[in-house]
């Protein structure tokens, strides 16, 4: 992945998370993977594309889910319902949208899917051709994990 | 075929005349340690009790002594011991043995007990399994069955042969040297070419762990050049040949590295590239550059490859497993004196120092990316992967130098490392200068 990439995302995670959730954040190591990366359980999904194709996929465990979405919507939210899930995906966009502009200022133009969130156990995706950037962000309710596969068109 | 050995057996065991008729091979067998083994009878002299050996001191334990066998003096090794077998001790000091008629003299060796001769035929033996445990499996020729007893055939030349010609010194010096390289056996010999190479294995290890660098032929010529240097060098200081520590790795790796990977190359060097793609022709160029770290050669190679073909329309796929050093890639900060020629129309004054012009960066992607994952580049008319392939696994090295062959070409040119080469070398031609180990495809 093109290292321009990387900053935008690991920067607007780190700001949205922090401004939306009010709590402490940090960051992981980065790192790369090809093969199919387990699902925590909740995912997020945006794709992209333009100059680039590929997705971005934000991924957590129920529970943090949960937790997440209780916060954001400032009420205590017991099970993953319709809200949480419409918290979660607004979550996702607003980290993707953040930084899709970021990096539209540094010249790089493509659009965005709107985000489809998926939901069970023992999942996993692979995005064949392409390897991912993992960025994982700690929260004090779990981990973010934030999936990123884009590449160039050739 | 496995029926016809079975029914060999079988006949073997209840028809005499028909076992006589195929039989061809003949061997003394004879115990060691409770298992049973035997020794082709045409290297067998005789079968003989020692008694009274001379002791020979500062030889191997195995070395039993010298034996005066009428009036010819023969060395007697103690198989048992050789083999790190149990030794039973004899109250009367009276030894089972055999006498070997070896190519270049002959040898006493003493065993357990002599059983019998057996006549078998030589279709019957089966070739050793690698996993027999007592024995090193080289010194066997081969396992057989007689009456329901399996005989291992020792292989005597093998075990005291002698193996270079250069030993044809007396038998019994010839012999411990021999003997020497045997790797199981626990002797301290004098330097030779064998503890040499115990050293080497010792030192492939080493990098390995330390410096994830894996000797494989893309790097042993350098690896056997580089050992005699150290060998010289740690001699002179006094210390062993071991590399004990991450330092003394990079120590001993320091004249592996190829020129120039962190700094923009110097005009000279240049020069030499710039001969190396003077047959290039055409307008679109790829080129991928694996390992690229921090982008310097990145941009001298982008800039030399302008300066040559002006027109050209180039892209460079720039890529690195080191999250840091690519990260500084694309904004990096050139110093201010001595910046080669060719790279000055692509500079510009900066806030923070000399940077370079956006006409140079935009035809180069800088990627965060593992080279042993999938590597999404177009055909590429020149990859450059200096230093690359030795720090991979050996099967990843293959793999590697494999996928810069199918993503090259037909008139491409492979740079690999100052020191390195591929491994399957038919299917390259080298076409390196002083400067540069490079490759093109080999196309019957």
């Amino acid at each position: 992945m093109r290292v321009e990439y990387i900053n935008p995302f690991v920067e607007s995670a780190y700001n949205v998370l922090k401004e939306v959730l009010n709590c402490q954040v940090s960051r992981g190591e980065l790192y790369l993977k090809s093969t199919s990366t387990p699902v925590l359980g909740v995912a997020a999904l945006v794709g992209l594309a333009g100059d680039v194709e590929g997705r971005i996929l934000f991924d957590m465990s129920k529970e943090t889910a949960i937790k997440v979405a209780s916060v954001m919507n400032g009420e205590e939210l017991k099970e993953l319902d319709d809200l949480a899930k419409a918290t979660i995906t607004e979550l996702a966009n607003m980290i993707t949208a953040q930084a899709v502009t970021k990096l539209h200022d540094l010249g790089f133009k493509f659009d965005l899917t709107p985000p489809a969130i998926f939901t069970g156990d023992n999942m996993e995706v692979t995005t064949a051709e392409v390897e991912a950037l993992i960025v994982p962000m700690v929260i004090p309710y779990g981990k973010v994990e934030i999936n990123v596969a884009i590449r160039e068109r050739l | 075929m496995s029926n016809t050995i079975e029914k060999t057996v079988l006949m073997d065991q209840e028809t005499i005349p028909v076992k006589q008729i195929k039989q061809d091979f003949k061997m003394v067998t004879f115990s060691l340690g409770g298992k049973d083994y035997g020794i082709d009878i045409m290297k067998v002299k005789e079968i003989a009790k020692f008694s009274q050996f001379t002791y020979v001191p500062n030889t191997p334990p195995f070395v039993r002594g010298v034996y005066n066998l009428r009036g010819e003096i023969i060395s007697i090794i103690d198989l048992r011991i050789f083999f790190h077998l149990p030794v039973e001790k004899r109250k009367d000091g009276v030894e089972n043995g055999l006498i070997l008629r070896l190519e270049d003299y002959i040898i006493g060796v003493i065993v357990d007990s002599i059983d019998k001769v057996v006549g078998i035929a030589s279709e019957d033996i089966q070739p050793p399994h690698p996993i027999f445990g007592d024995i090193n499996v080289k010194y066997i020729s081969g396992v057989v069955e007689y009456n329901g007893t399996l005989y291992l055939i020792l292989d005597v030349e093998k075990l005291f042969g002698k193996e270079q010609a250069v030993q044809k010194a007396h038998p019994l010096e010839a012999l411990e040297l021999s003997l020497a390289e045997k790797p199981s056996i626990g002797v301290t010999p004098k330097e030779s070419v064998a503890v040499g190479q115990t050293e080497k294995d010792f030192i492939r290890e080493t990098l390995k762990t330390f410096k994830s660098f894996h000797v494989t032929p893309v790097n042993e010529k350098w690896l056997d050049v580089r050992f005699e240097q150290w060998r010289a060098e740690r001699g002179k200081q006094g210390r062993d040949l071991q590399i004990k520590s991450v330092d003394e790795a990079d120590e001993f790796l320091r004249t592996f590295y190829s020129s120039y990977t962190d700094t923009l190359w110097p005009d000279e060097f240049a020069a030499s590239f710039l001969e190396l793609i003077k047959d290039f022709s055409g307008k679109v160029f790829s080129i991928w550059n694996p390992g690229c770290g921090k982008g310097y050669e990145t941009y001298s190679v982008t800039a030399l490859f302008l300066k040559q073909i002006p027109d050209a329309v180039l892209k460079v796929w720039a890529m690195d497993n080191d999250l840091l050093s690519i990260s500084t890639a694309p904004n990096l900060v050139l110093p201010s004196e001595n910046l080669p020629s060719y790279i000055l129309p692509y500079t510009v004054k900066g806030k923070q120092g000399i940077g370079i012009t956006s006409q140079l960066k935009d035809r180069i992607f800088f990627e965060y990316h593992d080279v042993l994952h999938v590597n999404v580049v177009p055909e590429c008319d020149l990859i450059l992967a200096r230093d690359l392939v030795s720090f991979l696994s050996p099967a990843d090295q293959a793999k590697i130098l494999e996928e810069f062959y199918d993503k090259l070409k037909p008139n491409g040119i492979l740079i690999l490392g100052n020191n390195e080469e591929p491994i399957e070398t038919t299917k390259w031609v080298r076409i390196s200068n002083k400067n540069f180990s490079a490759y093109k495809k080999n196309i019957e």
